[in-house]
C-alpha cells in the first residue's frame, strides 16, 4: 500500500527537477545517444527510448520496465517524480503549484504516442477552405468553460446574497440533492462529510462530495450552469447571478474555508467570482489528487505453474471463491427472459 | 494443449491493419505489424474413414425428413422492412439495464449483449448507450461544430463541410471506465453483458482531428489540451491533452457504414481510440484549444479513482488491456462432457492484442488461444481455443498481453493495490466456475471472484 499525496509530494520536491518542460515536444534529439550509464535524476535510464525500441517498442513489458526504472519499478511513490519516463505527471512550475490549475502528461515512457503525435503535428498542413470564419464574441453564449483557474467567469452586475442563493438552490435543486445537499430520491448528496480512507475492502464506499472529494470550486459553477438544473440545464430562470449564488450557497453548505484563518462565508455575503476563487484555494481534497500511476502491476506472462500470488486467491487456492449473493430460496441469480422483459430489474432466476 | 498437433502461425497483414499499424516506426520495414494470425495445422494427410471415427458407434438417424411449411408458400416480399430489423426469434438478443443503477433514464447506460455477439463488430441498434442528459434529436442541417481558443482563425463547420475534407476508417472499441464496476466488491451478477456490457467495438469513420484543428492554425506553442464539448442537455465536456488529440483522435460522422445513431452522437461525435468512453464527445459543437485543462466534473468529480488510502487518480486517460471469455459464460449452460471451443474478446486501449492465455484452473497454467479475427489497433480480438471437459469442476479464465508487453493481473493483486472504491478501471481477469457434470447443478456457469 502506498502513502498519502501530501507525504509523498514532499519527497518529489526535494529531489531536483531536471530543466525544460516536460511538456516540451522535441527537445530530446540528444536522447538516442545518451551513454547507458546516464540516469535522469541518478535514478533511471535517460536513453529509455533506446531500450523500449531495442525492445521492439514494448514500453510496459517487465524486463524493458525493470532495465529503465531499477528498484522503482513497482513504486508508485516514484511515479510522481514527473521527469520518471512513466509518470503522468506535470512539473508543478507549468501547473501551477498545489492550488493551481493542475496538469497531467501523456509519459514520455509511452513513445509511439509521442511520436505519431509529433509527426502529425510537424506535417505540413494548407486549410481547405471547407470552413468558415468565425468572431469569438460570436461564441459568446456557447462558450461556458470556466476552468480551474477561474478563466471564464461571466460578468454579474447584481451578484445576491449567499441566502438567497440557498433560496435559489431549493427551488431548483433541493427536490433532488435535499435541501442542504443532503442528496434525495437516489440522486447525489452534494455536502455530506464522510472519511475517504478504508481499512477493509468489505467496508461501506465513502460518499464523494464537494466538501470531501471535488478538487476545484470553480468546477461548481461551470457544472451548474452548464448541465443543471437536470431538466433544464443553463436556464435563464436562473441566470449568472442565480448560479453564483447556488456555487456560493454550496461552498458554505460544505464548509469551504475562504482563507488562513477558516473564515467561512455567512448568510449576506456576496456570491461573486473573487469569492469562488477563494474557495478554490482551500479545497480540502485537492493535495489527495495525482495523475494517473497505471499500470499498477508488472507482470511477466507465466504458462506453467504459476506462483500462489497469481493464483486463485492470491494464495493459491482456486476454491476460496466469493459468489454472488442468493435469493431468498437460496438460489443462484441468473438471467432468464421473464425476468429480463419485464421493466423490473433485469436479474431473476428460473431456480437452478 | 490438449490438441497435440503442431501449429505453425502465419502472419497476414491484411491493408486494414497495415493502415492502423502506428508501430511500425520501431519494428521497421520488414516487421509484420499485426496482420492476421492464421492456425494451419501441419499434420498427417487426409483420410475420410479416420475423420469420421468419432461417430463410430452412434446411433443413425432413420426417420424420414419432411419439408416445413415454409418450403410449400412464397416468403414475403422486398422492402416489407425498408430498413431490415432482426428476426423476432432473436428478440432477446437486446441492450439491457439495470434500473435499480441509475434514478432515472436519462442520466443511465445500458450494455450490450456480448455473450450473443460473434466476430469483432457490434451491430448498431445494440451498441451500449449512457447518457448524461438523454439522447437529443439534432438535425445535421442545423448542428454546427467549432474550433476556436489558441487557433489562428477560429472556424464554423457545417455537418457537410466536415465531409468534404479526407476521410478515414477505423475499427476500434468503445468502453465506458466504469465498466465492470460493479464488481470491484465481488461478484453481482451472472452474465457478461453485466460484467463487461459497458463496451462495443464498431467501424467509425469522420476526419481526423488533427486536420481539423491544423485548417484552424492551432498554435501548437502555446497549446497544450483541446476541450471539446457536447450540444446536449449535459454539455459533457473534457480535456484531451494535445498528445493523445495529434495522435489517432478523429471526428465520427458514421458508424458501421451509416449515420452515426442518436444513441451514440448523430450528427457528429469525437473519436478518441484506446481512451475512456467518456472522452468520445457526443453531439460535438465546439472544440476549444487551450493551455490549460477545464477541470469539468466528469474528470474530478466523476472519472477518478478513489484509491485506499483517500488519494484519488485522475486523467486516467487510456483503458487497460482486458479480455473476458464469452463462450461459454454464465449465459449458457455445458452440455455434457466433451470437446468446446471456448471463445472471448480481448483489446487493449495501448495498441494490438499480442497473446491471449486460457487457464482451466484457477490461473496455475495457461495456454495460449489463436486469434479468429483481424488483431487491429485498439479494437476487440476474437480469441478461441479448443478445450476436452472432462465433466469435472473447473475455473476458466482469459489473460490478454498487449503489445506493449503488459500482462493483465489477477483481481486479488489489483485489488491489493487499488481496494475496491475506485469505480473505474475495473480491468483484472474474472473467473468463470463450470459445476462438475456429476454435482446437483451439472454444467452450470457461475461468476465467481477470487
Amino acid at each position: 500500500m502506498f502513502n498519502t499525496k501530501k507525504t509523498l509530494v514532499a519527497a518529489a520536491v526535494a529531489a531536483t527537477f531536471a530543466a525544460g518542460s516536460a511538456l516540451a515536444m522535441s527537445s530530446n534529439s540528444g536522447e538516442n545517444t545518451t551513454a547507458a550509464s546516464e540516469k535522469i535524476n541518478g535514478k533511471w535510464a535517460a536513453n529509455y527510448k533506446e531500450i523500449i525500441k531495442a525492445h521492439d517498442g514494448k514500453y510496459l513489458d517487465r524486463e524493458v520496465m525493470d532495465k529503465i526504472l531499477g528498484d522503482d519499478v513497482n513504486s508508485l511513490q516514484a511515479k510522481l517524480d514527473p521527469n520518471n519516463p512513466y509518470s503522468f505527471e506535470v512539473d508543478d512550475a507549468i501547473d501551477g503549484g498545489p492550488h493551481g490549475n493542475a496538469q497531467c502528461k501523456v509519459p514520455k515512457a509511452f513513445v509511439e504516442v509521442w511520436e505519431s503525435a509529433e509527426k502529425n503535428m510537424k506535417a505540413d498542413y494548407v486549410a481547405k477552405g471547407f470552413g468558415t470564419p468565425i468572431a469569438e464574441s460570436a461564441l459568446k453564449v456557447w462558450d461556458i468553460n470556466v476552468d480551474g483557474d477561474g478563466n471564464g467567469f461571466p460578468k454579474v452586475d447584481k451578484p445576491m446574497t449567499v441566502e438567497k442563493g440557498g433560496t435559489v438552490f431549493v427551488q431548483f435543486c433541493g427536490m433532488c440533492h435535499g435541501e442542504f445537499g443532503e442528496g434525495a430520491k437516489g440522486y447525489l448528496p452534494l455536502a455530506v462529510d464522510e472519511d475517504l480512507v478504508t481499512v477493509d475492502f468489505t467496508d461501506p464506499a465513502p460518499m464523494k462530495t464537494i466538501g470531501n472529494y471535488w478538487p476545484y470550486a470553480t468546477t461548481i459553477f461551470d457544472y451548474n450552469r452548464r448541465a443543471m438544473p437536470f431538466w433544464s440545464p443553463n436556464t435563464p430562470a436562473i441566470g449568472d447571478a442565480g448560479y453564483y449564488g447556488i456555487t456560493a450557497y454550496l461552498i458554505q453548505a460544505n464548509a469551504i474555508p475562504l482563507d488562513d484563518e477558516g473564515t467561512e462565508l455567512e448568510d449576506d455575503d456576496l456570491a461573486t467570482p473573487q469569492v469562488i476563487m477563494k474557495a478554490n484555494k482551500y479545497m480540502q481534497n485537492q493535495g489527495n489528487f495525482f495523475c494517473d500511476h497505471r499500470p499498477i502491476t508488472h507482470n511477466k506472462r507465466c504458462m506453467k505453474d504459476c506462483p500462489d500470488y497469481l493464483v486463485g486467491d492470491g494464495a493459491g487456492d482456486i476454491h476460496n471463491y466469493r459468489r454472488a449473493r442468493t435469493l431468498p430460496d437460496g438460489t443462484l441469480q441468473y438471467n432468464v427472459n421473464e425476468r429480463l422483459h419485464e421493466a423490473a430489474p433485469g436479474v431473476g432466476h428460473k431456480g437452478f | 494443449m490438449t490438441d497435440n498437433r503442431v501449429e505453425e502461425k502465419v502472419a497476414l497483414p491484411t491493408e486494414e491493419s497495415r493502415n492502423q499499424s502506428r508501430r511500425a516506426f520501431l519494428k521497421g520495414t520488414a516487421a509484420v505489424a499485426g496482420g492476421v494470425l492464421f492456425t494451419k495445422a501441419a499434420s498427417a494427410d487426409y483420410d475420410p474413414a479416420k475423420a469420421v471415427e468419432p461417430y463410430k458407434g452412434k446411433e443413425e438417424l432413420t426417420e424420414v425428413l419432411q419439408d416445413g411449411p415454409w418450403r410449400k408458400r412464397l416468403g414475403f416480399g422486398v422492402r416489407k422492412y425498408p430498413y431490415g430489423v432482426p428476426t423476432p426469434e432473436v428478440s432477446y438478443i437486446q441492450r439491457r439495464t439495470l434500473e435499480w443503477l441509475t434514478p432515472d433514464s436519462m442520466a443511465s447506460i445500458t450494455m450490450t449483449p456480448l455473450q450473443h455477439l460473434h466476430g469483432i463488430i457490434t451491430p448498431n441498434g445494440l451498441h451500449f448507450e449512457r447518457f448524461h442528459g438523454g439522447a437529443p434529436e439534432i438535425s445535421a442541417k442545423d448542428h454546427r461544430l467549432v474550433i476556436h481558443g489558441l487557433v489562428e482563425r477560429p472556424l464554423i463547420f457545417t455537418v457537410d463541410d466536415l465531409k468534404r475534407f479526407p476521410s478515414i476508417s477505423r475499427i476500434h472499441f468503445i468502453e465506458c471506465p466504469a465498466n465492470g464496476a460493479m464488481e470491484w466488491k465481488g461478484v453481482q451478477l451472472n452474465s457478461v453483458q453485466w460484467t463487461h456490457g459497458m463496451m462495443s467495438c464498431l467501424e467509425y469513420t469522420g476526419v481526423r482531428l488533427s486536420d481539423l484543428l491544423k485548417e484552424a492554425g492551432v498554435k501548437l506553442d502555446k497549446a497544450r489540451w483541446v476541450i471539446p464539448e457536447g450540444a446536449d442537455a449535459s454539455g459533457m465536456s473534457r480535456s484531451i491533452p494535445m498528445e493523445i488529440a495529434m495522435d489517432d483522435c478523429f471526428v465520427a460522422y458514421a458508424q458501421n457504414g451509416e449515420p452515426l445513431r442518436r444513441e451514440q452522437g448523430y450528427p457528429i461525435r469525437l473519436v478518441v481510440p484506446g481512451c475512456e468512453a467518456n472522452m468520445w464527445v457526443k453531439y460535438l459543437r465546439r472544440i476549444k484549444v487551450t493551455d490549460v485543462p477545464l477541470q469539468h466534473r466528469e474528470e474530478t468529480s466523476k472519472y477518478t479513482e478513489l484509491m485506499p488510502d483517500g488519494t484519488a487518480q485522475r486523467f486516467s486517460w487510456y483503458m487497460e488491456p482486458n479480455s473476458v471469455i464469452t463462450y461459454p459464460s454464465p449465459d449458457f449452460r455445458m452440455q455434457g462432457p466433451g470437446k468446446y471451443y471456448v471463445r472471448g474478446l480481448a483489446w487493449s486501449g495501448r495498441g494490438k492484442v499480442a497473446h491471449v492465455d486460457v487457464s482451466f484452473d484457477g490461473g496455475r497454467n495457461w495456454h495460449e488461444a489463436r486469434f479468429t479475427s483481424p488483431v487491429l489497433d485498439k479494437a476487440w480480438t476474437r480469441f478461441e481455443i479448443e478445450w476436452d471437459w472432462d465433466g469435472s469442476e473447473a475455473f476458466l479464465m482469459s489473460r490478454v498481453t498487449d503489445e506493449t508487453g503488459y500482462v493483465q493481473p489477477p483481481m486479488p493483486q489489483m485489488r491489493s493495490v487499488e481496494g475496491t472504491n475506485n469505480v473505474y478501471h475495473r480491468t483484472a481477469m474474472v473467473t468463470w466456475r463450470v459445476h462438475a457434470w456429476n454435482s446437483k447443478n451439472g454444467g452450470l456457469i457461475e461468476n465467481v471472484q477470487y
